[in-house]
């Protein structure tokens, strides 16, 4: 193909055949339990160093029971894609965990991306969240990249790792992304069984293609399922457990957030967030949220409690769509 | 032909100007075409209120796949998609890739998006305000607007009417408008055909693009504003329309619709300039400070 522009961005190295490798050696297809704690699921799969990608937000649904215990672990060097999502970038910055970044959505002006990026501490590529779940749905596919139509001549598509290629059958030029195929992603789901069959309700983002994509999976789910529950209803099965390694009971996992049909978000504490972004307060954050407690069940005990957590079940008035 | 659906309602005499650039926006919406807006904030109230007031039948997307959702309102403080307030009976729930695909196929006539930045040519900056990389501060990124404007057959864009906003360059093009505007710029560089800018709109004035040029054209004031004061809050000369239609205030019905069922909490439209008439005819503007939310 012809080449006619491209990007200038670095980007995680393309490679289906290294990807079908890890998947051989290290994905086992045995059905057999995966069930276990937040601490042990990021210590044994994420390393120093690796890509990671969440789905979805600290406002709903994300993964944050995870998040809170990589920071806990405090894993360093970590490259993220920062698609669709607020202030868990700034967080992952301040907390030392990661060092890049490709962009798509998250809050940048703050002072803890805007210092770590003049300080050279923390190096962003820039894309946006469809090309990044695009990337995503090409390594999902075992592809080396995908071809859409999104963001040519412009200076994003220059800091990227995108290119304008003369597509073979029309000649006309085409943009085509790199594939995204993670070390690791995190994904929080409404239901799972204990091998890994999970069930995402409502829109999401690309939780299915992100897990498909990544070498290395770990939900955390709001409910543990019977897998004879995954067999009556097939067809709400949103991730098949072999891309799985690892489950985790978490409810309210997704707190400060939402899980929709499950419970509602709870404002002043998402605000407490976006507060300690703004006002560059993340130490005092992480010191509350992650490191003065041993777990997130310590954390709901201590910090949120059982009043709190009936009134956001109570505010979650939205059933329809969230139960099969 | 008027740029805009005739008013709803008794013409208002004291609002916010992002109020008014909402019904401005909202009463250019029509039936039965699909928008793809930005899942907060201005674009989100102006295909709402256009919903309620002017265009029922009006489809809307958000990028996290959401297809002609009838939302729960009014929305929760932190307005933001896979959300089930704003999701509620929805045709379909697909997701982001699945949205973006449907724009690329074309299924998508109309985007509707903010803008930090903007230039001649429509393209928009969200990224980085200062000198890429080495001075300035970064912004938010593109999101989702990089694929709302390449693939929508017309994009909506809302600015605030401020010589800052409106750049002879942008910092940083985020998201492309018609690039260096001359003819087919946008599919040499991979983008479909037929799409881009369509009009801006800011609480002051509506614009369009230039045949040819593709360069940015008043072709609307407000009534509380002349020509010369539009012109003069931009950092470079528009084109100008050869008749410049003078927009309708925006109607107490309008307004009821915003503060009492969309932005409760003034969120988006309560912070910035206001406009109130004087009894003697003439226009005050006043700047209000801050907002509820510290977002």
């Amino acid at each position: 193909m012809n080449v006619l522009a491209e990007g200038t961005g670095e980007y995680l190295r393309v490679d289906p055949d290294g990807h079908r490798a890890w998947v051989r050696e290290h994905k086992s297809r045995a059905l057999v339990s995966k069930l276990m704690s937040e601490q042990e699921a990021v210590s044994r799969f994420v390393q120093d160093g690796d890509y990671i990608v969440w789905d979805c937000t600290e406002v709903v649904r994300g993964p944050m029971s995870l998040v809170r215990e990589i920071v806990r672990q405090r894993k360093k060097e970590l490259w993220c894609a920062g698609k669709f999502t607020y202030v868990i970038p700034a967080m992952l910055v301040a907390a030392g965990c990661v060092s890049k970044a490709d962009m798509g959505f998250f809050v940048g002006w703050g002072p803890a991306i805007n210092r770590a990026t003049h300080e050279g501490r923390l190096r962003v590529y820039e894309y946006g969240n469809t090309v990044m779940t695009t990337r995503l749905k090409a390594g999902a596919m075992g592809l080396p990249f995908l071809p859409l139509r999104i963001q040519g001549g412009t200076d994003t598509f220059r800091e990227s790792g995108a290119k304008v290629v003369q597509d073979p059958f029309t000649g006309k030029p085409t943009i085509v992304v790199p594939a995204l195929n993670p070390d690791i992603a995190i994904i929080h789901v409404h239901q799972a069984d204990l091998y890994g069959n999970a069930r995402v309700f409502g829109t999401g983002i690309a939780h299915t293609e992100t897990a498909l994509a990544a070498r290395k999976v770990v939900l955390s789910a709001e409910e543990i399922i019977d897998t004879e529950e995954i067999r009556r209803d097939p067809g709400r099965t949103s991730i098949p457990y072999y891309v799985v390694d690892a489950v985790v009971h978490a409810p309210f996992g997704a707190y400060p957030g939402e899980c929709s049909g499950y419970y509602a978000s709870d404002p002043e504490r998402v605000v407490e967030m976006f507060v300690a972004d703004a006002r560059d307060a993340w130490d005092e954050y992480l010191d509350k949220w992650v490191h003065s407690v041993a777990s997130h069940e310590e954390m709901l005990d201590r910090h949120v409690g059982m009043g709190r957590v009936k009134g956001l079940i109570q505010r979650a008035s939205i059933k329809e769509g969230y139960r099969p | 032909m008027s740029v805009l659906k005739p008013a709803v309602g008794t013409a208002a005499t004291r609002f916010a100007e992002r109020e008014y650039q909402i019904c401005i926006t909202a009463r250019m919406v029509e039936d039965s075409r699909t928008y793809w807006a930005a899942i907060g904030g201005g674009p989100l109230y102006a295909i709402l209120l256009a919903k309620r007031l002017y265009a029922p039948q009006a489809i809307y997307v958000t990028e996290d796949g959401v297809i002609a959702p009838e939302p729960v309102l009014p929305l929760d403080p932190m307005i933001t998609g896979v959300a089930s307030r704003p999701n509620y009976r929805a045709l379909m729930w697909s997701n982001m890739n699945g949205v973006t695909e449907h724009a690329q196929l074309g299924y998508m006539d109309y985007g509707i998006l903010n803008s930090l930045q903007v230039d001649p040519y429509g393209n928009i900056n969200s990224t980085w305000l200062g000198t890429y990389p080495a001075e300035g501060r970064r912004m938010n990124g593109p999101g989702g607007a990089d694929a709302i404007a390449s693939l929508c057959w017309r994009t909506i864009l809302m600015v605030d009417h401020q010589r800052r906003k409106f750049v002879s360059r942008v910092d940083f093009i985020s998201s492309p408008g018609f690039l260096d505007g001359t003819p087919d710029a946008r599919e040499r560089a991979g983008l479909p055909h037929d799409t881009g800018p369509w009009r801006v709109v800011t609480p002051w004035a509506v614009f369009d693009y230039e045949e040819g040029s593709h360069h940015l054209r008043l072709i609307a004031r407000a009534p509380f504003v002349t020509v010369q004061q539009i012109v003069e809050e931009m950092g470079f000369q528009p084109r100008l329309s050869p008749e410049i239609e003078v927009l309708e205030l925006p109607t107490e019905e309008e307004l009821l619709v915003l503060r009492a069922e969309l932005d409760v909490r003034g969120q988006t439209t309560g912070v910035g300039r206001w406009v109130e008439q004087q009894e003697d005819g003439t226009w005050r503007f006043w700047q209000e400070k801050g907002g509820p939310l510290p977002f």
